[in-house]
């Protein structure tokens, strides 16, 4: 047999409230067990010392004592009422999530984990891949968090129950269908730690298991503004602000006219981020975060050679600074290829049903 | 040690000489399988209940077997995800509804009730042929389920996986379940009543010995909460059949409602399990150490105690299902509460030992096992009971530890006891002292083996139900394997030598152990009514073992292992009238 690798004495903590587990635990354990070991010791002791042959034989009609039996009785229930009282306190502290926490979503279903940041970013955290779509074996990842930053996570169940548990973090969760439940971290510990589905869910319940991965806080950042993998999964960009400026793209009907299938009224933007601008009337411009931004506020200050200045302008109340962003990593992320249709929908919003019944459309001309 | 029979049985080399005619006893009054099958004599509904929970326990050890093995390795040994879900499922449900919460109510409890309180038989006979006829059509549709494919949803049978997703026998399995609760019910309705209305004359309550309190107190348990399992059960079957959204919310259903009406059974259900254990283990250490009870009321009222808050703190397996914070904090109290009763009944059976004469034969030592592995069992339900520590350890190793501890450390080891204790009025013989003291002994080693290493590995977050798992809980799942083949060799020894008892064991006279209890007063094996001269009158408390007197007042025989210090029994011979002083001793 290969040599097995032993376990620590205490698991690894990595999060506020497993400090309070474990000041809990051992507080829990060592008063059990002085009074455990000092039962044995009596048992052990009368066992020894009042085997027959040590004795006469003949034993006292001994029928009890009220005052051992209520202090027997009441020692104990104190004891309890303490291990309950703490015990009260650590759980309120793990139920409630304070009124800052940045929220991820996360969906349990056979078998697998998947989560939703505040911005749209995706990933799954982790399951069974033979039981998985193409593109959600791609989308396989971590669940990143920040650093001593509180974190909500609430959880819904697409079919059976699931738990969602964080040893490290002494932390766990069932996951149900039709009813939310709530759970919140602070890490406090840099590190990878196991996700484990604690509640049975049928026959790859032992490989709906995942990982979390806490990162510095400013790393947690730029890995929501889309810019970094940090996940791991091959497909970052969805979710990401890139993603987000497609769906604006889509959205503000730019597409109509900086198409794939060129119409002729603008140029495909494909490969333009970084690249040499020549502009009409000479002079010639890089296309960087400036220059595409005031070509959308103010499209007629300096076109492109060869193109009309037919674009209209939009102004801050048709799209905000922060939007204005996203769109400029989304043309920053185009490569060659990747402009969308000019037919292509505007997307549902992610997380939304991939399954929907289709309603009757009341048609009144009928 | 060798056991004496009685004092003037002379060396163990000659063995009494066997009388020519044996007498009339149950066993061999009839001996067609029919006088079997229609019987309508208690004892014999006893030793057919023993005989069929013996093959589900093998069975249900067979399956634990099967999942112990394949978690040698991190990545399962020897079967797939699928045979491993379907191995502990069966495991789980065998062990519970078909050993475990029969095993000492309709085995000993039908055996010894009528003849522990002096009367015939039980109050309806036939009512508990049925039961036992009941709970093998149960057997039946539960052995179909699992040798038709199996069920795949654990014995908690959870929906909205047990209703939607599972693709196995659900069915058969939970009709299997539903239709032994029936038995269970009337087993329960049988003894309390038997317990209200027929008792000997002078056999008041608070003289009844502490194993009859006990299941009256698991009787009332049966009949109050079988039922609930019973809905419950059913709401399974017609929410799987017809497709009516009970549990399952994406037909209306709400899947913790399940777990409520589930919990509001199975919560009590391990008192079922667990409190004629107890009543077992009252009985054999205050004979075994010649002591009265220290405390007889705390005890028995202690079972009360334990039957009726039983019943308040079955949301403590929700902790982490999202009940409301406050039902948390009320549901954590009263688990606190119950706690309280079972730390009773341990000090008191300690403070029995207390200056007693105690000798080691095969039934104290499963006693004391069932004391040393229930305190472990105990104080580790005190991390569930908090919440605080329950929302890491809920759902893991720490668990199964936990209840293994409770209920194989616990019931298992009282029903050991039990049939050690009454092996020899049961079926009138002997059994190997050495080898039944052997397997106490590689039972209770055994036992720590295997699941010690469980409470590490459930703190560590090992899941319960995996069989795939990180590798460094390998060298504690190797351990705790380990452990269970020694308790596997251990569970098979007393099925050899209390077989070979049967063929060739001494002869056992009426009362071997020097017992205070009524059902010493019949012969061994018992006549088809119980006593050969009714109707008995009681004068004394259960366990007068100080003054040497059954509850009939008479004089006990000499115990075993004292034959050579026959002097400390001067002054108690022949019957002793009445003398039931309570005199409050402080110990």
């Amino acid at each position: 047999m290969t040599t097995m690798n032993m376990l620590p004495l205490i698991p690894e903590m990595a999060s506020d409230g497993a400090r309070h587990f474990e000041a809990l635990f051992w507080y829990i354990t060592l008063t059990s067990s002085a009074v455990g070991i000092g039962v044995y010791i009596a048992l052990l002791y009368f066992c020894v010392r009042y085997r027959r042959g040590q004795t006469t034989g003949s034993t006292p009609r001994i029928l009890g004592s009220v005052r051992l039996e209520l202090t027997w009785t009441l020692v104990p229930m104190f004891v309890f009422l303490t291990y309950y009282a703490w015990g009260a306190m650590v759980y309120n502290k793990a139920v409630h999530p304070p009124e800052d926490a940045t929220e991820i979503f996360v969906i349990g279903k056979q078998w697998m984990w998947k989560a939703q940041y505040p911005n749209g970013q995706r990933v799954i955290i982790g399951g069974n891949p033979r039981n998985m779509s193409e593109s959600e074996r791609q989308s396989i990842g971590k669940l990143v968090l920040p650093m001593n930053r509180p974190v909500k996570l609430t959880f819904i169940s697409e079919d059976v129950i699931h738990d969602f548990g964080v040893p490290a973090f002494r932390s766990k969760i069932d996951v149900i269908p039709g009813r939310y439940s709530q759970v919140w971290y602070q890490p406090t510990k840099l590190g990878e730690y196991h996700v484990y589905c604690d509640q049975y869910c049928g026959t790859w319940h032992s490989l709906m298991v995942g990982k979390i991965k806490v990162v510095e806080g400013k790393e947690f950042d730029e890995f929501l503004s889309g810019y970094a993998p940090l996940q791991g999964t091959q497909n970052a960009v969805d979710g990401s602000l890139a993603h987000e400026g497609r769906q604006l793209f889509l959205k503000l009907q730019c597409i109509n006219c900086h198409s794939a299938t060129p119409t002729g009224k603008a140029p495909v933007l494909e490969g333009l981020y970084g690249s040499r601008v020549p502009l009409k009337g000479g002079g010639a411009e890089i296309a960087d975060d400036a220059y595409i931004i005031e070509s959308i506020r103010r499209p007629r200050l300096k076109v492109v050679d060869g193109w009309e200045a037919i674009m209209p302008a939009y102004d801050e109340t048709q799209v905000s600074a922060e939007e204005l962003n996203a769109v400029v990593a989304y043309i920053r992320s185009l490569r060659k290829g990747t402009t969308p249709d000019r037919t292509e929908r505007f997307p549902a919003p992610n997380g939304a049903p991939t399954e929907r019944q289709q309603s009757p459309q009341p048609s009144g001309g009928k | 040690m060798s056991i004496a029979v009685t004092s003037h049985s002379g060396p163990a080399a000659a063995p009494p000489p066997e009388p020519p005619t044996p007498p009339v006893n149950y066993l061999n009054v009839s001996h067609t399988i029919w006088s079997w099958l229609f019987t309508v004599d208690h004892k014999r509904i006893g030793i057919l209940y023993l005989v069929s929970i013996s093959i589900f326990f093998v069975a249900g050890g067979a399956a634990a077997g099967i999942v112990r093995l394949n978690l040698l390795q991190p990545d399962g040994a020897i079967v797939s995800e699928d045979a491993y879900n379907r191995a502990f499922t069966a495991h789980g449900v065998l062990m519970l509804f078909f050993f475990l919460i029969p095993a000492v109510p309709a085995v000993f409890g039908n055996f010894f009730i009528p003849m522990m309180i002096g009367t015939k038989d039980l109050a309806f006979p036939k009512l508990n042929i049925a039961s036992w006829y009941v709970f093998m059509i149960g057997a039946v549709c539960a052995v179909w389920a699992v040798l038709a494919g199996g069920i795949d949803t654990g014995w908690t049978l959870y929906p909205p996986y047990s209703t939607r997703a599972s693709q196995s026998n659900v069915i058969p399995g939970v009709m299997g379940a539903f239709i032994s609760g029936f038995s269970s019910i009337m087993t329960g309705l049988n003894i309390m009543v038997t317990v209200h209305k027929m008792r000997a004359p002078g056999m008041t309550w608070g003289r009844l010995p502490l194993f009859v309190w006990a299941l009256y107190a698991t009787s009332l348990i049966q009949l109050l909460a079988t039922p609930v399992v019973a809905i419950s059960l059913v709401l399974i079957m017609v929410e799987r059949v017809a497709g009516i959204g009970i549990f399952d919310p994406t037909i209306g259903g709400d899947p913790v409602l399940f777990q409520h009406l589930f919990w509001f059974y199975s919560h009590p259900a391990v008192y079922i399990m667990i409190l004629p254990g107890m009543g077992v283990i009252s009985e054999v250490l205050t004979c075994f150490s010649r002591k009265n009870i220290f405390g007889y009321h705390a005890i028995a009222w202690s079972s009360v105690g334990i039957a009726v808050v039983g019943f308040l703190l079955w949301a403590h397996h929700m902790f982490v299902a999202g009940i409301s914070f406050y039902a948390a904090l009320l549901f954590s109290l009263l688990s606190m509460l119950v706690a309280v009763p079972s730390a009773i009944k341990v000090f008191n059976w300690v403070a029995t030992l207390y200056r007693g004469s105690i000798t080691y034969q095969a039934p104290m030592l499963f006693s004391l096992g069932f004391v040393v592995l229930f305190i472990v069992g105990g104080l580790t339900g005190l991390f569930l009971a908090t919440l605080g520590t329950d929302i890491h350890l809920h759902d893991t190793y720490f668990v199964v530890a936990h209840f293994h501890f409770v209920m194989v450390g616990g019931m298992v080891m009282g029903y050991f006891a039990a049939l050690h204790f009454w092996w020899p009025k049961m079926t009138g013989r002997m059994y190997s002292d050495w080898w039944s003291r052997m397997a106490a002994a590689i039972i209770i080693f055994g036992f720590f083996i295997t699941f010690i290493p469980q409470f590490v590995m459930g703190y560590h977050g090992m899941p319960r139900r995996y069989p795939n798992y990180p590798a460094e809980f390998q060298f504690l799942n190797v351990m705790s394997t380990a452990g269970a083949s020694i308790l596997g060799i251990g569970y098979l020894m007393p099925a050899v030598y209390l077989t070979l008892s049967l063929f060739f064991g001494k002869r056992a006279t009426a009362n071997p152990w020097s017992a205070t209890g009524l059902e010493w007063q019949c012969p061994s094996p018992p006549v088809v009514h119980n006593f050969e001269h009714m109707p008995l009158v009681v004068v004394c408390g259960p366990y007068e073992y100080a003054l040497g007197v059954d509850q009939l007042g008479r004089g006990l025989p000499e115990p075993p292992g004292s034959q050579d210090d026959p002097a400390h029994r001067d002054g108690v011979t022949g019957p002793a009238g009445p003398m039931h002083k309570e005199t409050e001793v402080v110990g």
